[in-house]
């Protein structure tokens, strides 16, 4: 039986959400979920109400709903609060935690879809569904599309608009309306999507060029750029109703907030970086050690083809000049210098698409290399020959033998890595170990705290300094991952002179909290230390004399 | 043929090494053999570090019983005379750098060394005598005595804050001085030295003259100061400023013999 390939895309995209619906149960909630889950519920509310006639456009119950974390646009916020609402509340088949989380999960196999039928259309079967299963085993991004939260669906969103872009140029059918809808929902996602037209636009004007030099620039495909322009931002106003109230000014505000942004802490070579001017190579190192160093390799190689063959095997409309400046967009800010550096790789994760479809190409040739190589050698080639003529199967074995050890080194790094996917670093760095020997951010947001939730449990119920997970709080109790008798203390100095149990998330800047428990508590000594392959992430203190929960 | 050879080698590789990477560091049984190992030749006053900086909490937690919060909070280590350096990985705390160790075990990867040296004689600490001391020109706030974070390490020091361009005047009168003085000043609270980007300065002031100065920046940490002292008691004065205002200058020093 023969299995088309679209059906082994779909089965990839399956796999994906499959694995990173299953990865995040055992990742904590993120400061900033806590925050989407409550506008998300809203927003959804509010869409509910519309479509079942329970209220109309009002501008009061608008404002009311959407001006809830109105500094980041709506999308994924929307979808999150409807899954919710339907796979938690109304069909009771997934917990409240997974029902926000789930269409991060989807988005995430949409993109493993795309990838791997780009690849498949430019370069074919083998290279497609290594480019996918390199795309679904990064050790970071698999972590971040769990998390109900916008960089994971961004890289989605964003990958979806170079698609329908290249479409777009290679169709000239549905596609081009098609490419400004996605295009605003990419801007409905997260603000990274702006510079998305750096990268088209520079494309559609080499291939305008190309094309038919000034006059192609007018005629090439204008209703791609058309649909860029108008269908985009009206998508965007459609899916967003606080724009409805002010338009202009509302984007105007959204997007003041991030040019001006506050710069978080973030470690980083061991220095704690917090004011401009970063380091230029952030990205470039990051990159470096947080991608499995198989992909990154075969990306190398790949990306060596492609420079190869420039002339020789051009594709039509340039779509490596395409997937090139996507990743140049996504990456570039970041060289500035001026661009906060904090979040690191989740903020221009839509350069993985790129290197995990040259990482596919590279492979496949590699393993094609090898394939020709064994066959011309006498022995092994009148060997090969005995073997049914209908399939090149040295090239089989050859690509399914590299495909595999690549595979299996990309998987052994992303389920390493997990639950506390932010402290891993590849094997170029050494590890969790050789990524905190280097100074390396050791994680943020908050989330290692649901691995000390069984500890805090063990001791006699107290009031908790929780520290960077305070927010999540609330939600951990709620979802019975801590037992009554826990109740927050309270926000720093406050908090724990009041609290019998305190954490510490460690992070360069939070060393602190270390010292204002040290201070309150009498002690230096924590009575369990949480660790990633050994790097500590949380500090849980007792104070000696037990503050009743109570009091 | 080159390329795929690479390929599966890195990718073996990395297997290997990723999994090797996670497993290589010494877990709690190691560490309370090391643990041991100290205990067992601890005497009282004997300063414990660790190395690297990053396994500090772990460290804490198998041996903090015997790390008093002011010796967590040292200014630094010259006044000990037996130290005793935990390590992981080859690392090796700045506290012993230099010196030899007189025993050294390893614990299952965890190297536990002893120190001996000779230390520095104390005659006076400002710390303790922050109480006696005469302030001049008050700032925002201060002197007091914290426990801050300067450059994101713990350090027992005193702390003020100046009004912007109003330098702060701290008199020790008649303090036992020796033949030097040794100090270190920084710019405690890492969201303030993020907000608020102007360095903070100190100067040291014995019979009218300047001795020693420093003016610690914003990613300097806990700079270092001296001044050759004549032995005797005099009146040291610390004069603590600023050019922005909410710089929290936090410094320390000693006479030391």
């Amino acid at each position: 039986m023969k299995v088309q390939p679209r059906v082994i895309g779909w089965l990839l995209a399956l796999a994906t959400v499959v694995t990173v619906t299953i990865n995040q149960r055992d990742v904590g909630i993120a400061r900033d979920e806590v925050v989407y889950f409550s506008a998300g519920t809203h927003y959804a509310d509010w869409w509910l109400g519309l479509v079942t006639f329970d209220h109309g456009f009002g501008g009061d119950r608008i404002k009311r709903t959407f001006e809830e974390n109105h500094e980041h646009p709506p999308l994924m916020k929307t979808l999150s609060g409807l899954s919710h609402r339907v796979l938690h509340d109304k069909l009771g088949i997934a917990g409240e935690l997974t029902a926000f989380r789930f269409p991060a999960a989807v988005l995430h196999g949409v993109l493993v879809l795309l990838v791997f039928t780009m690849a498949l259309s430019l370069w074919g079967l083998a290279e497609a569904v290594i480019a996918a299963l390199c795309l679904l085993l990064l050790p970071r991004a698999l972590f971040h599309a769990g998390l109900a939260c916008f960089d994971a669906p961004i890289m989605t969103l964003w990958f979806a608009t170079v698609y329908a872009y290249w479409r777009a140029l290679v169709t000239n059918a549905k596609w081009p309306w098609r490419v400004g809808v996605v295009f605003g929902l990419a801007l409905a996602t997260k603000h990274n999507a702006f510079l998305l037209p750096f990268a088209l636009g520079l494309h559609y004007l080499v291939v305008a060029w190309r094309a038919g030099k000034w006059r192609g620039l007018v005629q090439f495909r204008p209703r791609v750029i058309i649909s860029l322009a108008v269908l985009g931002p009206l998508t965007l106003f459609v899916v967003w109703p606080w724009l409805w109230l002010e338009p202009i000014g509302h984007v105007q505000e959204w997007l003041k907030f991030h040019m001006t942004h506050v710069h978080y802490n973030y470690e980083y070579l061991g220095h704690n970086w917090n004011a401009p001017r970063f380091p230029w190579h952030v990205a470039l190192v990051t990159t470096l050690l947080t991608i499995p160093v198989a992909t990154l390799a075969a990306s190398a190689l790949g990306a060596g083809v492609w420079i190869a063959r420039r002339k020789t095997a051009a594709l039509e409309h340039a779509p490596v000049l395409l997937l090139v400046l996507s990743a140049g967009a996504s990456l570039g800010p970041f060289f500035l210098g001026s661009t906060p550096i904090f979040g690191a790789e989740k903020h221009w994760m839509p350069a993985l698409p790129t290197i995990c479809i040259a990482a596919g190409v590279g492979a496949v040739w590699a393993a094609r290399r090898a394939a020709s190589y064994l066959a011309a050698l006498r022995p092994i080639g009148e060997a090969v020959a005995h073997l049914p003529r209908s399939i090149p199967l040295h090239d089989r074995i050859a690509v399914g033998l590299v495909a595999s050890t690549l595979v299996l080194a990309a998987a052994t790094e992303t389920f390493t890595a997990q639950p506390y996917a932010l402290t891993g670093y590849n094997a170029l760095a050494g590890g969790a170990p050789g990524g905190a020997d280097l100074g390396m951010n050791r994680q943020f947001w908050g989330v290692a705290a649901r691995g000390v939730l069984p500890e805090i449990a063990k001791q006699p119920p107290a009031r908790v300094y929780s520290h960077d997970a305070s927010p999540a709080w609330g939600w951990y109790e709620k979802l019975g991952l801590l037992p009554s008798g826990y109740p927050d203390a309270g926000w720093e100095g406050s908090g724990i002179a009041q609290s019998g149990l305190a954490l510490v998330i460690h992070e360069k800047h939070f060393n602190r909290h270390d010292y204002l428990i040290w201070n309150a508590y009498g002690t230096v000594q924590p009575i369990y230390v949480l660790r990633a392959d050994g790097v500590p992430i949380v500090s849980l203190y007792r104070r000696s004399v037990s503050v009743p929960p109570n009091k | 043929m080159l390329p795929a050879l690479l390929l599966v080698s890195i990718s073996l590789w990395e297997v290997c090494s990723t999994r090797h990477a996670a497993d290589a560091t010494p877990d709690d049984a190691a560490w309370n053999r090391a643990s041991e190992i100290v205990r067992a030749g601890y005497r009282p006053g004997d300063l414990i570090v660790f190395a690297p900086d990053w396994v500090d909490p772990v460290g804490r937690l198998h041996l903090g019983d015997l790390i008093p919060i002011d010796m967590a909070a040292r200014m630094d280590a010259a006044r000990y005379g037996r130290i005793w350096e935990l390590a992981i990985r080859g690392a090796h705390a700045p506290e012993v750098a230099g010196l030899e160790p007189v025993s050294s075990n390893d614990a299952d990867g965890v190297a536990v060394r002893r120190y001996e040296r000779a230390p520095v004689t104390v005659l006076a600490d400002v710390r303790d005598l922050v109480s006696t001391a005469k302030t001049e020109s008050a700032g925002q706030s201060g002197p007091t005595l914290e426990l801050a974070e300067v450059g994101f390490a713990p350090h027992r020091c005193i702390q003020v804050i100046p009004q912007a361009g109003k330098p702060v005047r701290i008199t020790f009168p008649q303090l036992a001085l020796g033949s030097q003085l040794v100090g270190y000043v920084g710019l405690a609270d890492v969201f303030k030295r993020r907000d608020i980007r102007a360095p903070g300065k100190l100067e040291v002031e014995l019979d009218h003259n300047v001795i020693a100065s420093a003016e610690p920046g914003v990613d300097d940490g806990w700079v270092r100061f001296e001044a050759t002292t004549t032995p005797g008691a005099a009146d040291l004065t610390f004069i603590i400023s600023a050019t922005a205002a909410d710089r929290l200058i936090c410094f320390a020093a000693e006479a030391r013999k």
